[in-house]
């Protein structure tokens, strides 16, 4: 059984249709990125995925549990699935430790004494272990990001969703947010991603998705799909954004 | 007949103990109160929004002076109970505070982005951890200068509570005046006392600005 089943989802904002039917499978251990033009669906369907949206029709399956607004342990639900946006959304009024540790302690996943162990841990593996006193706002956007990631990471979660994660980061600082994301993806994190970084999706991932007037258009290795695309709809994507 | 003297300005200073129970007694039902609203307005629940905003505007559209008059000469005549001017005076002052701190804070509130609910929401977090942690301290962050500038407003208004006869800093310079035929320096002095009250308040509420402009 897939980690992720997504079936026949369909959603409207508005008399806008969004998401027009789409299917998709993710295994444990996978690497997926979307790819696809904006409006294409792309980041609705991940928001799905954490029910932060409901779907019209269809059914959304995460470790065989159907995803809704009102499963009855949606919060337990949303502990195992991290999310990290692309407006980073830290909380400006915590300093980068409690950022981190104020979800595990509120709820219960850790005590008191291991609140500093545990920020200490997860920034490390974010390359930040120094800022673990330092306010938001006096960090970089790659770092803010990077603190975003840690503190998903803290929830321990079992599936990681990044939507656009480096879109609102100045070039020169989006490499060590996509190094963070590739060292997570070899020790076996189960990632969704949607991106606009053709080269992160063409190295990491294990499967391109390509979606298309809110459908999966076209999917497979990056290697074929990069390589030989099967729709001229792909085709003219991949040109576009060479 | 005797001129004002130093033991009016003693006991004009003394009724302004009372305006400060009056202010206090105002906070504090009338912020509980208000937060209440505040969090009404804000609620998924249609009704609750729909309550809170009619509370906010009934009492937002009547003057003070209507409240005062309501409580303390209405309730005898519609209910047939006689209140005692403290507690009529304190029912009034509280529900003009709760719409006003209620509708400051539905603005601190609704400044704070969507998106920080999301991310709590994301991390497994209930509504209410949600507002106490997250949105909550940052609110109120933006709320504190205008929630100050309010205090001086409610300072300055509690001076309509002398009209049904309550002893407090204008209502007392109404005695002294009677008693000397000095208004023009009663009156005077009072206003001194009023400015001088509110001015440590202005202060306050405009160095919190300066401090606090939502930059953080």
């Amino acid at each position: 059984m897939a980690l992720v089943e997504i079936r026949d989802v369909h959603k409207k904002f508005g008399r806008t249709d969004v998401l027009n039917g789409v299917s998709l499978d993710v295994e444990e251990g996978e690497i997926v990125t979307i790819i696809g033009r904006s409006g294409s669906g792309k980041s609705t369907l991940l928001r799905c995925i954490n029910a932060l949206e409901t779907v019209d029709a269809g059914e959304i399956h995460v470790e065989g549990q159907r995803v809704h607004a009102r499963m009855p342990d949606l919060r337990q639900f949303r502990q195992r699935v991290g999310i990290v946006f692309q407006a980073f959304n830290l909380f400006s009024h915590l300093k980068v430790e409690r950022n981190i540790t104020l979800a595990p302690l509120l709820t219960g996943r850790i005590g008191k004494s291991e609140a500093r162990p545990l920020a200490l841990d997860v920034l490390a593996r974010v390359g930040l272990a120094d800022k673990i006193d330092a306010w938001p706002e006096q960090l970089s956007g790659g770092q803010q990001q990077r603190v975003a990631i840690a503190r998903c990471l803290a929830m321990a979660p079992h599936l990681m969703l990044f939507d656009e994660v480096t879109s609102a980061l100045d070039p020169e600082l989006v490499g060590e947010v996509l190094k963070v994301m590739e060292a997570m993806a070899r020790q076996g994190m189960t990632m969704i991603l949607v991106t606009h970084e053709m080269g992160f999706a063409r190295n990491v991932a294990d499967r391109i998705v390509f979606m298309h007037q809110g459908r999966v258009w076209e999917q497979g290795p990056p290697s074929k799909l990069f390589v030989r695309p099967e729709t001229p709809e792909l085709a003219s994507f991949i040109a576009s954004v060479k | 007949m005797r001129s004002f003297s130093f033991i009016d300005f003693v006991s004009l200073l003394s009724a302004l103990r009372w305006t400060v129970v009056l202010v206090v007694l105002a906070l504090g039902f009338g912020a509980p109160l208000g937060l209440g609203l505040a969090t009404g307005r804000i609620s998924r629940l249609a009704p609750l929004r729909w309550i809170s905003a009619a509370a906010i505007q009934v009492i937002q559209g009547v003057p003070l002076l209507g409240l005062l008059f309501f409580f303390y000469f209405g309730m005898p005549v519609f209910l047939g109970i006689q209140v005692p001017a403290l507690v009529a005076v304190t029912v009034a002052y509280t529900l003009y505070t709760a719409a006003f701190l209620g509708e400051i804070w539905r603005g601190g509130l609704e400044a704070v982005k969507q998106a920080q609910w999301e991310a709590g929401a994301c991390l497994g977090l209930s509504r209410w951890q949600q507002f106490r942690h997250i949105v909550g301290p940052q609110a109120l962050r933006l709320s504190l200068p205008p929630t100050v500038g309010f205090l001086v407003q409610l300072v300055k208004g509690t001076s309509l509570a002398s009209i049904i006869g309550f002893v407090e800093l204008a209502r007392a310079g109404q005695v002294v005046s009677a008693a000397t035929f000095q208004p023009l320096l009663t009156y005077a002095v009072v206003a001194a006392i009023y400015f001088a009250t509110c001015l440590p308040l202005t202060l306050w509420s405009r160095s919190l600005e300066a401090r606090l402009d939502g930059s953080r």
